[in-house]
Order: structure tokens, then sequence, then C-alpha cells
């Protein structure tokens, strides 16, 4: 039994854009059972969308069905989230911001992604070992404010 | 379902209204393009994207929503989106895209400028 408030979650999904949900689904109910502000969870599921999207999208050039893994552990008003793939060495972190709009035209799209997990989350580290990715996130969404001593 | 996308066809006169009712995300984006793109090509002038019951989007949403401007420029056709959620509002306001459409605030605005 885990502390009030402490949970892990390990997932596993393929590389298909429809296993996303399992993830969203998982998400939505850890966000419940341990109470995370229903905005964090909103952001937590953007920046998992985006980052997971990648993987599938660019990890495994010669297609195929591969398995990854996505663990979510919750405790102490912060969130760390790990993504573990075996796919071809992608640094998330190494993508160039949104070019600017030319003028009097409309931006592109792309870079538009991990230019928001950046400003979703605390922080964001990557890691390459043993022939895997290793993307971690974290973000705090912070406990009730202590009483202030000598407060009513 | 957690991750559905219902859109929902109305008009008032002229203007074809879609209410948008979820997430936008990657799991459905290629559907909201497909269904965006769908009342271009079938001759829709004025359309109406209603966001006040969407959750949130990412980026993926951003793109179909780029893609379905472009298109509808290119068809003489005008698009507008109204009744952001202050959440989703922020998500634009990170992505960079607030000024990439043409956002009102409610419905009525929405039908008063395309009406």
């Amino acid at each position: 039994m885990s502390p009030a408030g402490e949970q892990t979650v390990n997932v596993t999904i393929r590389n298909e854009i429809t296993d996303l949900a399992t993830v969203t689904e998982a998400v939505d109910r850890i966000g419940a059972e341990v109470g995370i502000p229903s905005k964090t969870v909103m952001q937590l599921q953007v920046v998992l969308d985006e980052v997971l999207s990648n993987v599938i999208k660019y990890a495994w050039p010669d297609g195929g069905t591969h398995e990854f893994y996505v663990r979510i552990n919750v405790q102490n008003g912060g969130i760390e989230i790990t993504i573990i793939d075996d796919g071809r060495p992608f640094n998330p972190l190494d993508q160039s911001p949104p070019a600017p709009a030319a003028d009097g035209r409309r931006p592109l799209p792309g870079g538009v992604g991990i230019h928001m997990v950046r400003q979703l989350v605390d922080s964001i580290e990557y890691a390459r070992f043993d022939g895997r990715n290793q993307v971690t996130l974290t973000k705090c969404y912070g406990l009730e404010p202590p009483l202030r001593p000598g407060g009513e | 379902m957690a991750t559905g996308l219902t859109m929902t066809e109305s008009r008032n006169g002229g203007v074809c209204i879609v209410s948008l009712t979820g997430r936008i995300d990657g799991s459905n984006a290629a559907d909201f393009t497909t269904h965006l793109n769908g009342l271009i090509s079938s001759g829709e002038k004025s359309i109406v994207l209603d966001f006040a019951d969407v959750l949130y989007l990412t980026s993926a949403a951003f793109r179909a929503l780029l893609v379905a401007t472009d298109e509808a420029e290119r068809k003489a056709a005008r698009l507008a989106l109204c009744s952001l959620a202050t959440q989703v509002r922020e998500l634009f306001e990170m992505g960079g895209l607030l000024d990439a459409f043409t956002i009102l605030g409610s419905r009525d605005e929405a039908l008063a400028r395309l009406g």
C-alpha cells in the first residue's frame, strides 16, 4: 500500500498512434486518484502526446511494430515521467524552435510541440545508453501551502 | 472514450458551426483534418469552430488548423475559432499561434463577423 498521494504507473505501448489512448487514460486515472489539479493533468496530457507522438513517428524509420515504455511517478506534489525506447538516437531537445512567420504569413507548424513541452514542464532531460533513448520530464503541481507561523 | 473528440455541426444562416467536444491530440488529429478539409471542399464558405467544450489541444491539432486555414484561403472561405477556455487559449499562446487564426470571444461574435 503506497502512501496517500504517491503512485507509480508503468505502461508499455506500441509505435501505433492509437496506443496513445492507453497513456491518456492512465494519466486521467492517476490524476483523479492522487488528486492532481485538472489543469496540471491537462498539461501533462499535452506533454505526453507531444513526446510520445515523436517517438512513434521518428524512432523506427524502417517501420515494423516496436514497444516502448512510459513510467509515471507521482509523489510529494511532483510528477516524474520517464520514456524509454530502443529506436534510433533522438534527442527532443535538439529540435529547432519554431521558425518565425514570414511577414504577413502564418507560421509553419514545425517545432511547435517541443516548444510547448519546454514551457509546460519544470525540467526535461535526455540520455542515450545501452542503445536506448531515455527522456525524463518533471513537473511540480504544488501541495497546499503550509500554515504560516503566527497565522490564524 | 477518454480520448474522444466529438464534432457536431449546426447551421446559422450561411455559417456552418462545428461544436468541438473533448480533446484534440495525436490520436484524432487526422480525423479532425479530414473533417475540416471535407467541409471546405464541399463548398462551405463560412466556418466557425466552437471550442467551448475543448479540454485541450496539442501541436497535432495546431497543424490541422493551419492546414485547414490555408485550404480555406485557397477556396475563398473563412474560418474562425471561438469560445476558447482560458487553459486552451494559453496553449495557443505557448505555441506562438494566437495571431495565426481568427479567434473570437463568443459564438455570437463569430457569427457577427462571418454571417
